[in-house]
């Protein structure tokens, strides 16, 4: 169960095509995370899925049965948004039963699965306090908990670490996994941070204004990138491009540079010291920057010279087209 | 000398003294004390005030009756009297002929009544509240029905506007639909609609659907309110898309949503509405002395302003009687005000 | 908190039951005709009342101005084209009332206009005094807020009633009159007093509302501008010119505008103080109105829907004014 499968879905808001085209295959179980700048349009396909948008065109099916026209209600998926969307005026207990009281479901049933929620997710001092007096730490669980009660053949999660702080975020970063892993439901993971999508997801969509861009493993999308933006996007810092004559382009991590003789020839503009690593800001001489993330404590001053040498393994070339060779 | 025009300047203790801005500030803050509560404290003195009290000029401060003691079955009045030998007693009037009274004193009753000059005399008076300028409209007249009618009229028009106003305003803050502009337009365009100026076609209206003489044509032209709409609606824009969107995830239907999640979070603004509405609706004049004819339906301020209108104004009832009316504004007044003053401050509304 | 949550429960249990009856046949209604159903279902109420009681009696009241009679049916009411407006506008001289052909009703719109000029003009002056008094730091702000918001409340019949009784002849203010070594005053059957009553009730029942709205705007100016000001020197009535009046400006055409709005519209409380006397020396133009569509004997609707339509022109062109002004200070 949980399966979602989405076909040619396009949705355009007046004459805006915000997502163009896509379709994807998620499998049962599955931790697929949606990943890309802002505005390519990895929320609203989230939403889509939802039901709470509806596509202009497409298909968009759950364990093999066409969904688009059910209403968001009957789809079976539970969605944990980026405010938490916490009614305020309800208790924790009263926002965790809402839904299911409005399916009429026993009492005793409603009881027992937030019992059981909040003892998964550490929650029950709070149960009877209401969402303004919780951390945020607290609400992001209370929200997924409202999640859990559903019961949900999937789960939805739109940004959902956003509004935390970076120490929180990485906690709340491995729980979440670790309640994937333990729930073994489909979830379906939007974000624009990259390391939330490399930590956590089983597969990351890479998205570009409305187009999904790459699909694969965190590992094979960072050591192959199909295009120039997903190597770009993915990694940090950033992908070094080199142009060559032919318009072909080079790409290099600044992680596979190393100092050495007979190499690329570059002048220092910065360093950045991080203790371990010192993370130069460099240029070629035609003018190109280039970033190299060296090992140790170095300190070139302001317009050294520098040669860097790379495997040429760690290479990746790029078309003009921008497609990898 | 800034200090007056400018803002948050300490009108004493900064250590420079009074200035005389200092002094106009309270000048005017006291003069204004006076004259703003002044006339409503004189209205309470005076409602219990007996009508001889009443007719005194100059009037007292506080109400004072006569003493008067047992003669027999019949109440004397008691009066200070200044004998001819310069001494001061205390007699009781048995009868009075012109400027001259008969008057014996109160522990001697059969005593041979003295004849005493109207001038030699001062009446004996204490402080008494003259309580039944309250209990007679209560007991005699049609206060009791006028009093039952305005909360009537006041109690449904309110509950009717929070309702509908509500409705409309949720479904003008949280649904994008077609004509919803042209609907925000024509509610806009009523705030240039006073009752003044349809007051003759909409008598028409309210007779055609056979309401006038009755509460309910009281009631109904007053509850559709354009303030009250924009209010809500105002707050409504306020409330996260999201909330809704997670109850309609949630299984929750959208009338669900309206009574279950936006209601309860729009109860500030709800709230004001409806001490703006309760205060408008026990109010209203023009409208209701227009649409009720038959006394029986008055309303208290239609009944008020009639026995006003009397040819025979029986002022203790009438001042008393206002000062009922002002109770429940007064009551909303005290506890309600800070509600209400941060109401206008933030829209404007009245 | 436990008494409080189940002190709420009380209340809300109806309100409770009342949802869950009312959703049954609701959300049946939803599953038939969707979201647009449903946003029908909102709007209906409200926008039947409104357009049974704002919107036919607007229309009506074109169809009546150009009818005669005494009839309120329209169907039992003859055409008679403009008559009622050239009756109105049928003047010698329009600043001579005398000269009209339907005296009273110039007679109501030259007592409207200088009730309104000097209503106007002294309730804004009042209130911004108070507002700016208001505004010092003052112990027991909350309280002198109240004090001059407190008369807003009062029902007008209420305050007509207070002031009628305080102005009569033997009266409190005829007390302070000869206490000052003055003569009685007939406050409400002089001609002149009578109108400055009106004005001066006008005033005291409703200033504190304006006051609220200055008040309002003094605050949301930056208290820094005031103490750059001081570092620079400024003289203090150099500051109120050049940056309070400025920075208030806003507010203050609103709550002109606002008051214009209302004043033209006046009725209830001088009504109650004066019934429109002595005389027709506070006969303004809504009792007017009232008078011809209503009260009168030989009442004439159709008049007093052509009145009121030349009074509508007024106040259009005046809150026009006034959403041009709010929104334009709420844009910036």
């Amino acid at each position: 169960m949980g399966a979602i499968t989405l076909e040619n879905i396009v949705k355009s808001f007046g004459a805006v095509e915000v997502i163009r085209d896509v379709s994807l295959d998620i499998p049962e179980g599955e931790l697929v995370v949606f990943v890309g700048p802002s505005g390519c349009g990895k929320s609203t396909l989230l939403r889509l899925i939802s039901g709470l948008d509806q596509p202009t065109s497409g298909h968009i099916l759950i364990d093999g049965k066409d969904v688009t026209r059910v209403s968001a209600a009957d789809r079976g998926l539970a969605m944990v948004f980026q405010s938490y969307a916490l009614y305020p005026h309800m208790s924790v207990r009263q926002n965790m039963a809402f839904g299911l009281e409005n399916t009429r479901m026993p009492k005793a049933e409603i009881a027992s699965r937030i019992e059981e929620a909040a003892r998964m997710l550490e929650i029950g001092p709070l149960l009877d306090r209401r969402p303004g007096q919780l951390s945020g730490g607290q609400r992001q669980r209370v929200a997924i908990g409202r999640a859990i009660v559903r019961e949900p053949t999937a789960f939805l999660l739109d940004e959902p670490l956003s509004n935390l702080d970076a120490e929180l975020r990485g906690t709340m970063r491995a729980e979440l996994a670790a309640l994937h892993g333990r729930l073994g439901k489909t979830m379906i993971y939007v974000t624009h941070d990259q390391i939330e999508a490399m930590t956590m997801a089983d597969r990351i969509v890479v998205l570009r204004a409305g187009v999904v861009e790459q699909v694969d493993t965190p590992l094979n999308l960072f050591n192959k990138p199909a295009n120039r933006f997903v190597a770009g996007f993915i990694g940090a810092p950033r992908m070094n491009f080199i142009e060559a004559e032919d318009g072909r382009v080079m790409g290099v991590r600044p992680q596979h540079l190393r100092l050495a003789d007979g190499g690329l020839a570059v002048t220092v503009d910065m360093a950045e010291n991080l203790g371990a690593e010192t993370l130069i800001h460099a240029r070629t001489d035609k003018d190109q920057p280039i970033l190299a993330l060296l090992p140790g404590q170095l300190t070139p001053t302001r317009g050294e010279n520098l040669s860097l040498v790379h495997d040429p393994a760690d290479e990746h070339w790029f078309g003009a087209d921008g497609l990898r060779l | 000398m800034i200090r007056f025009l400018t803002r948050r300047r300490g009108a004493t203790g900064d250590g420079h003294g009074w200035h005389w801005t200092d002094i106009a500030t309270w000048v005017w803050l006291i003069g204004g004390t006076i004259l703003m509560f002044g006339p409503a404290v004189w209205l309470v003195l005076s409602s219990f005030k007996t009508p001889a009290g009443l007719a005194e000029f100059p009037p007292t401060i506080l109400p004072y009756a006569q003493e008067t003691t047992m003669l027999g079955d019949q109440a004397k009045p008691l009066f200070e009297v200044t004998l001819e030998d310069g001494i001061t007693v205390t007699m009781a009037e048995l009868r009075r002929v012109g400027i001259v009274a008969q008057m014996v004193p109160p522990d001697q009753p059969d005593a041979e009544p003295l004849k005493i000059n109207i001038n030699d005399r001062t009446p004996v008076r204490q402080m008494d509240f003259a309580t039944e300028n309250y209990t007679q409209p209560f007991l005699q007249f049609d206060f009791v029905l006028f009093l039952r009618n305005s909360v009537y009229v006041t109690v449904m028009a309110t509950i009717i506007t929070l309702l509908t106003n509500s409705m409309a305003a949720f479904a003008l803050s949280k649904y994008e639909f077609r004509g919803r502009n042209a609907v925000m337009l024509l509610i806009v365009a009523t705030l240039m609609v006073p009752l003044s100026v349809i007051l003759v076609p909409l008598y028409s209206v309210v007779s055609a659907v056979g309401l006038i003489n009755n509460l309910w044509g009281v009631i109904l032209p007053t509850v559709a309110t354009p303030t009250g709409v924009f209010l809500l609606r105002q707050y409504m824009l306020t409330i996260p898309d999201e909330l809704l969107e997670a109850a309609r995830m949630d299984h929750a239907s959208e009338w669900q949503i309206y009574w279950r999640i936006v209601l309860p979070l729009a109860a500030p603004a709800l709230a004001v509405l409806a001490i703006f509405s309760v205060v408008w609706r026990w109010n209203d004049f023009l409208w209701p002395l227009v649409v009720l004819s038959r006394r029986e339906l008055y309303t208290l301020q239609i009944g008020l302003n009639s026995y006003a209108g009397e040819l025979n104004v029986q002022w203790h009832f009438i001042l008393a009687m206002t000062v009922v009316a002002m109770i429940p504004v007064v009551l909303v007044f005290v506890f309600l005000q800070r509600f209400i003053t941060a109401g206008i401050a933030g829209t404007g509304l009245k | 908190m436990r008494p409080a949550t189940s002190a709420g429960a009380v209340v809300t249990a109806p309100l409770r039951w009342l949802a869950r009856a009312t959703d049954v046949p609701l959300s049946a209604w939803q599953r038939l005709t969707g979201q647009r159903g449903m946003i029908a279902l909102f709007l209906l109420p409200n926008m039947a009342i409104f357009g049974i009681f704002v919107l036919v009696p607007l229309v009506i009241n074109l169809l009546y101005s150009t009818t005669g009679g005494t009839e309120f049916f329209l169907s039992d009411r003859p055409q008679v084209g403009a008559d009622h407006y050239a009756r109105l506008l049928d003047c010698g001289n329009y600043l001579d009332p005398n000269s009209c052909r339907d005296d009273m009703f110039w007679i109501a719109v030259s007592n409207t206009a200088r009730f309104v000029f000097f209503q106007v003009a002294v309730m804004t002056l009042a209130a911004l005094i108070t507002a700016l008094i208001l505004n010092r730091a003052l112990p027991g702000k909350g309280f002198w807020r109240a004090v001059f918001f407190f008369p807003v409340l009062l029902s007008p019949v209420v305050v007509g009633l207070i002031w009628k009784w305080i102005l009569q002849r033997q009266g409190l203010a005829n007390l302070f009159m000869v206490e000052l070594g003055l003569e009685p005053v007939n406050w409400l059957t002089d001609r002149l007093w009578a109108f400055v009553a009106a004005v001066g009730v006008s005033v005291w029942a409703h200033m504190g509302f304006y006051t609220l709205i200055l008040l309002a705007g003094l605050q949301a100016i930056p208290r820094d501008l005031y103490e750059a000001a001081e570092m620079d020197g400024t003289r203090p009535f150099r500051v109120f010119w050049r940056i309070t009046l400025p920075l208030l400006m806003p507010n203050l055409l609103v709550v002109i505008v606002l008051s214009l709005i209302r004043a033209v519209q006046i009725f209830d409380e001088a009504y109650v103080l004066t019934g429109g006397g002595p005389g027709t020396s506070t006969m303004f133009m809504t009792q007017y109105i009232y008078e011809v569509g209503f009260a009168n004997l030989l009442r004439n609707p159709g008049l007093a829907a052509a009145a009121s339509i030349l009074m509508a022109c007024v106040l259009i062109v005046l809150t026009l004014l006034q959403l041009y002004l709010s929104r334009r200070s709420g844009a910036k």
